[in-house]
């Protein structure tokens, strides 16, 4: 794979052992470097503190409790390490699991995806760069949810324009809108404005800059 | 007889969790692996070739059985009940409604198992009737603790008329919360508002033990 990228150093949190193995051999194929992994949240944050990655990768659910321990575990993380990158995967996604997540830190760095899109396998590879990078990435299915709790002024947006901000609040560049919806960057561009218009939120070029502020707009209210 | 009732409820709630634990680790995770390792096929398949079209298919399946678990899993204990409690929930609930629902649960800690379970199942029922039956463009839920009991009511602005004798969705709904030594009242003058409540003991607010 292309090493145009400097390795990412990986800490790799999950409780089952074929799927942790399988998605070592993943990061290792696309030049991730995984430097440990972790079996439940104390072998996690005991990793962290040895091996100072670039970034996380933590099933939600592990021991004891199977309940939220990855992601009470990658909170703790990015208070204890601030700029530390997390990927939290889980088998279901709650927008209550992704408020608290975009709430550690300052939302730079966070990702937040159902554990299948591993299987998208190059979007989820492009999805962990972008993390690490200090972009935040979230999940198509809590976006939907969100979508679906705002109705007043998201009901003035064209359907065109609730795909592309839906896209957009997943934290994808114009660029990545575009390649999806096949239409042009202008096109994607235009949209954008409209969007940022219409539910009056700031114009601005930097994308993660605009994913938080659309985030915060599905979550809160302008 | 109530006492025996309360563990017959729990036992029962923590039969839903093992099953649900079961499949997590299971079939859940094992469906991931198998998810994985098709996608990983499809990008050493050369593109247009029939064994990438299969694998594509084989892809695509394995992700829709996924999905389809995912909503299986959570008819039987959805996770954020069982994780963050009673009013996260009924505000995911909400999520799911076709008509707008306003929530409004007001609660310390948490409660036992079985009350949260059917307290939850009892406003997701009702939502469900309000949105196929009532013609209502509002609902709203409210839950509260008041002298030992559980009370959630379920109240929309639809055309009234409900009936615990027609609809089995009601007379299931009434059932379950009897097992939980409740009590379910309906109020629904033609012309409405509809009213349902259900009221349930609820001994103590202290963490459930799960």
């Amino acid at each position: 794979m292309p090493a145009d990228h400097p390795d990412i150093r990986v800490v790799l949190a999950e409780d089952g052992v074929l799927l942790r193995e399988g998605l070592a051999g993943l990061l290792t194929r696309f030049g991730f470097r995984t430097v440990a992994l972790a079996g439940d949240a104390r072998e996690l944050a005991a990793a962290v503190a040895g091996h100072a990655p670039d970034l996380v990768i933590t099933d939600i659910r592990m021991p004891p409790t199977f309940t939220d321990e990855g992601l009470r575990a990658a909170a703790e993380l990015r208070r204890t390490y601030p700029g530390l990158a997390v990927v939290v995967l889980s088998q279901y996604v709650q927008r209550a699991y992704a408020a608290d997540l975009l709430d550690s830190g300052d939302g730079h760095g966070v990702g937040y995806l159902l554990k299948e899109r591993v299987g998208d396998v190059e979007e989820f590879v492009a999805a962990l760069r972008r993390v690490a990078a200090g972009g935040t990435v979230v999940d198509p299915q809590v976006i939907s949810q969100l979508l679906r709790r705002r109705r007043d002024p998201l009901l003035t947006l064209s359907a065109r324009e609730r795909e592309v901000l839906a896209l957009m609040a997943e934290g994808h560049s114009n660029a990545a809108i575009a390649r999806q919806l096949v239409i042009t960057d202008a096109a994607v561009g235009k949209h954008v404005g409209n969007i940022l218009f219409k539910l009056r939120l700031p114009q601005t070029d930097d994308t993660n800059r605009r994913v938080l502020a659309v985030l915060a707009y599905l979550r809160n209210g302008a | 007889m109530s006492r025996s009732r309360a563990r017959l409820a729990d036992a029962f709630e923590a039969e839903r969790r093992r099953i649900e634990r079961d499949l997590h680790d299971g079939a859940q995770q094992k469906l991931v692996g198998l998810i994985m390792k098709l996608g990983l096929a499809r990008l050493d398949l050369p593109a247009g070739s029939p064994a990438a079209e299969a694998v594509a298919a084989a892809h695509d399946q394995a992700k829709q059985l996924m999905a389809e678990l995912r909503a299986l899993i959570h008819g039987i204990q959805p996770q954020v009940l069982a994780d963050l409690g009673l009013p996260a929930a009924l505000d995911e609930l909400t999520d799911q409604s076709l008509i707008p629902v306003t929530v409004d649960a007001r609660l310390d800690g948490r409660l036992p198992g079985h009350v949260e379970n059917t307290v939850y199942f009892a406003a997701a029922e009702a939502l469900t009737n309000i949105a196929k039956h009532s013609g209502a463009t509002h609902a709203t839920v409210t839950a509260r603790l008041h002298d030992g009991l559980l009370i959630l009511e379920v109240t929309d602005n639809g055309r009234g008329g409900a009936d615990t004798g027609r609809g089995t969705g009601l007379t299931g709904l009434a059932d379950r919360v009897a097992v939980a030594g409740g009590r379910m009242l309906l109020s629904s003058p033609p012309g409405g508002p509809t009213i349902l409540r259900v009221e349930a003991p609820c001994p103590q607010t202290t963490p459930t033990s799960g």
